[in-house]
């Protein structure tokens, strides 16, 4: 099968999840023998395509700027200035090419990631007559408290124009119909998954060893945190529960690795709490860094308020770490070997902390579960079940004709 | 052949969620008020009561007059009884008319429904099951026939029984310790001379217990008559069907057609003039053994393996299982009434069960019954309480 897929990030140019989703469907597809062309904005970075199969194509001449950006104060803002331009530059630019390469060789089917990259799809597939499939990775109503009226408009359109929609989970597809109008027929739920081996521990690691870190944790619990710093990753929830744990006992350490427009707010609050040296804010990790401190960690949690899926948590649990997931997370869906949470349950979710902690046998029963979570979490299930919605797509476009 | 009918009565007595943070109450407060959620547990007995207990009950007791030559047994748990009387009196009342048949014999097991038999020493076993004798006294002056929490057995709990009196022992009659021999005859059991270990046949008593309602089994619909044609062709000297009693109402609703299913099965069964009813002491002194059987190691009737890895099979139940038995010395010392009562209802072999993280099919079973969202928050919930039980015990000896 060829497939146009409209996205917006792709590796070494990332800040978030659906990079690394596009990225490893795309390989996966590959690799079971489809053709992709994959329509980015330019990276102003040299890109190599992982798989022969997979050609990158850079849509605009004018250089964008990454989804995630700092603003003149140095502070990280959630959209960069003009993005909304720098979208309808994109996906105006990437529709033509899309019906440019479909005249030399077809298209069997389109396929866009988020509002970034729909209003290109709608076009291309007015364009060439091919199915549409749209994946949605999160909404506007997850991304921030005070929804984007313009984003909105543009995800409630991308439901209608899109032939099948894939939400990454159950509670996203319930989102998509809520806020969106979604039609609950066009929907299919394909869950993300995770490359375990890239973050199991190494065969050059002595079993069980704690990877060195720049931070000290003198021989301390590190319960981690690790995600942008917004209101629906739940960081506030995790200085509370943070609070509540060191009322129990003073040998722990928490790690906020990530940034974002909570960071400052963060800061203060851990100081009126008066939890000092306890909290350790690391910013921004690197990939190494990500993996090193997965495995450092003795437990990963997710206390998001709302959470599409978090893919986050999948990694954390491929390094052999226990985790804690929020019961408003899409991953909360599909892993049996997590302890689920609600967001608000401060003191749950600090039980939960001291009881990992504190129970050897409880971390091996969780260890003990994570390989069969993890089997049927691979991007290659991601890329047999995206497979089959494309198939769907394909068969109801031509019958419909 | 003798038709042996007994059904397993028993309720756990489920937790409240614990909380670390939450303020002890004060000294008085005691502990079996605040470890054990009564709300839920009341509810649900009523409920099961409503739907299974009351109905079968009276059911099984309009059959006993109609059907003069029937005989039936129960073992029903000292935590069950417990419940009942607090929670809904009426149940107790109508197990008793049963008793009062005289038709109705009921077997001898530990009070807290605990895996006591495991210990060690066998003190906690013997007093247990003592307490389950002082329990079931008002409807059975002497039990005769023991049946060991989910029919867990070995040659030495065979042996243990033998020693206390009892004239035969129920187990599952499993394949791997049969071998080519069937289930429907009794055994001696190696090492003791004179208790008969009576084997459940799994087949026709899974039949009625988890298949009846299965629409995708090729039997569907069990007939009463059908159901007796099987029994009446069945070789051998005795047919041990052993059930929960929730088979009735409970794991298989009304509507399935279950009580009139078994309203029926007992005239079906008076048709086949060579099957006679027989309680489990009748099988025992009545029916000459055959053979010998050997279990080593201890079996049970759950889950596929049909061993004790239902409840110690993972590390969280046998750290937690530890922690209790470890408790024994200490706080029987203390001589403290409500700490040794609370001790012993946290031996509920349910709570362990809670905790099982077996996968695919046996996990499904674990999960249907199970108070909790997964077995880690069992865990959580139950080695909490299980640790606040030591710090008072820990307390209380510093006094």
């Amino acid at each position: 099968m060829r497939i146009a897929m409209l996205g917006w990030e792709f590796p070494p140019f990332i800040s978030g999840g659906l990079g690394v989703h596009c990225f490893e469907l795309t390989k996966a597809l590959a690799a079971k023998g489809h053709f992709i062309d994959f329509f980015m904005p330019v990276s102003g970075k040299t890109l190599v395509s992982p798989h022969k199969n997979i050609c990158l194509i850079e849509t605009s001449e004018s250089a964008l700027r990454p989804y995630l950006v700092f603003n003149k104060k140095g502070k990280l803002a959630t959209y960069g200035e003009g993005l909304i331009r720098a979208v309808e530059v994109y996906n105006s630019q990437a529709a033509k090419m899309v019906a440019a390469e479909h005249k030399q060789n077809p298209y069997d089917v389109i396929h866009c990631h988020d509002w970034l990259t729909a209003p290109g799809g709608a076009h291309a597939r007015h364009l060439i007559l091919r199915p549409l499939v749209q994946t949605f990775h999160s909404c506007e109503f997850d991304r921030t408290s005070t929804p984007w009226d313009a984003i909105v408009r543009i995800e409630r359109q991308a439901a209608a124009d899109a032939d099948l929609i894939i939400a990454v989970s159950n509670r996203m597809r319930k989102q998509l119909k809520t806020h969106l109008g979604a039609d609950e027929k066009k929907m299919r739920v394909v869950y993300n998954g995770v490359d375990a081996d890239k973050y199991r521990a190494s065969a050059v690691d002595a079993p069980y060893s704690k990877p060195a870190l720049s931070v000290q944790t003198d021989g301390k619990h590190v319960v981690l945190f690790l995600g942008r710093l917004t209101e629906q990753k739940g960081p506030v929830q995790f200085l509370h529960a943070a609070k509540k744990v060191l009322e129990k006992r003073q040998d722990v350490l928490f790690f906020i690795a990530g940034t974002g427009e909570l960071m400052p707010l963060l800061i203060n609050l851990s100081m009126e709490l008066g939890l000092g040296e306890h909290v350790r804010f690391l910013g921004y990790l690197s990939d190494a860094d990500q993996k090193r401190i997965y495995r450092a960690a003795d437990v990963y949690i997710m206390p998001s308020t709302s959470e599409p899926f978090g893919i986050t948590a999948l990694e954390a649990l491929a390094s052999g770490t226990p985790i804690i997931v929020s019961k408003t997370s899409g991953v909360s869906e599909v892993v049996k070997s997590a302890l689920r949470v609600d967001f608000w349950d401060i003191h749950g979710m600090a039980q939960k902390i001291i009881s990992v902690l504190q129970f050897a046998p409880l971390r091996k029963s969780m260890a003990e579960g994570a390989p069969a979570d993890l089997k049927h979490l691979t991007w290659e299930q991601v890329a047999n079940h995206t497979y089959g919605v494309y198939d769907e797509a394909v068969r109801s476009f031509k019958q419909n004709k | 052949m003798k038709v042996c009918f007994y059904f397993q009565v028993h309720q756990p007595m489920r937790l409240a969620p614990f909380s670390i943070f939450a303020p002890e109450g004060g000294e008085q407060a005691s502990l079996f008020e605040r470890y054990f959620d009564h709300s839920l547990n009341k509810q649900i007995l009523q409920k099961v009561a409503n739907k299974c207990y009351l109905p079968t009950n009276s059911l099984l007791l309009d059959a006993l007059e109609k059907n003069p030559d029937l005989h039936l047994a129960f073992s029903i748990t000292g935590v069950f009884l417990e419940q009942a009387r607090m929670y809904m009196p009426e149940v107790v009342d109508s197990f008793a008319a049963l008793a009062k048949t005289g038709r109705v014999e009921f077997l001898s097991e530990t009070y807290y429904h605990s895996l006591s038999s495991l210990f060690t020493e066998q003190t906690e076993f013997e007093e247990q099951v003592n307490l389950h004798k002082a329990a079931i006294a008002p409807f059975c002056a002497k039990p005769t026939v023991f049946r060991n929490t989910e029919s867990m057995f070995s040659n030495d709990i065979a042996h243990w029984a033998e020693r206390l009196g009892y004239v035969g022992i129920m187990t599952e009659g499993l394949d791997q310790m049969l071998g080519w021999r069937s289930p429907t005859y009794t055994y001696k059991v190696r090492g003791s001379d004179k208790i008969r270990a009576l084997l459940r046949h799994y087949k026709l008593s899974d039949d009625i217990g988890y298949r009846f309602s299965q629409k995708s089994w090729n039997e569907w619909p069990l007939t009463a008559e059908k159901y007796a044609n099987w029994l009446a062709a069945t070789p051998g000297d005795c047919v041990n069907l052993f059930m929960d009693y929730e088979t009735f109402g409970e794991h298989h609703w009304e509507d399935t057609g279950i009580f009139s299913f078994l309203k029926q099965l007992f005239p079906e069964i008076s048709k086949h003039r060579h099957l006679e009813y027989a309680t489990p002491s009748q099988v025992a002194q009545q029916v000459g053994p055959r053979g010998e059987v050997d279990a080593p190691s201890v079996i049970s009737w759950a889950d596929n393996e049909r061993d004790t890895s239902a409840w110690l099979g993972n590390d969280m139940q046998r750290a937690a299982f530890g922690e209790l038995t470890s408790l024994e010395k200490p706080l029987k010392e203390l001589g403290d009434a409500d700490l040794l009562r609370t001790w012993r209802h946290l031996q509920n072999s349910d709570h362990l069960y809670y905790c099982c993280t077996k996968s695919l099919s046996d996990q499904d079973v674990h999960n249907y019954f199970s108070p909790y969202e997964s077995p880690f928050d069992s865990f959580i919930n139950y080695m909490n309480v299980i640790q606040d039980l030591k710090a008072q015990v820990k307390r209380r000896e510093k006094r």
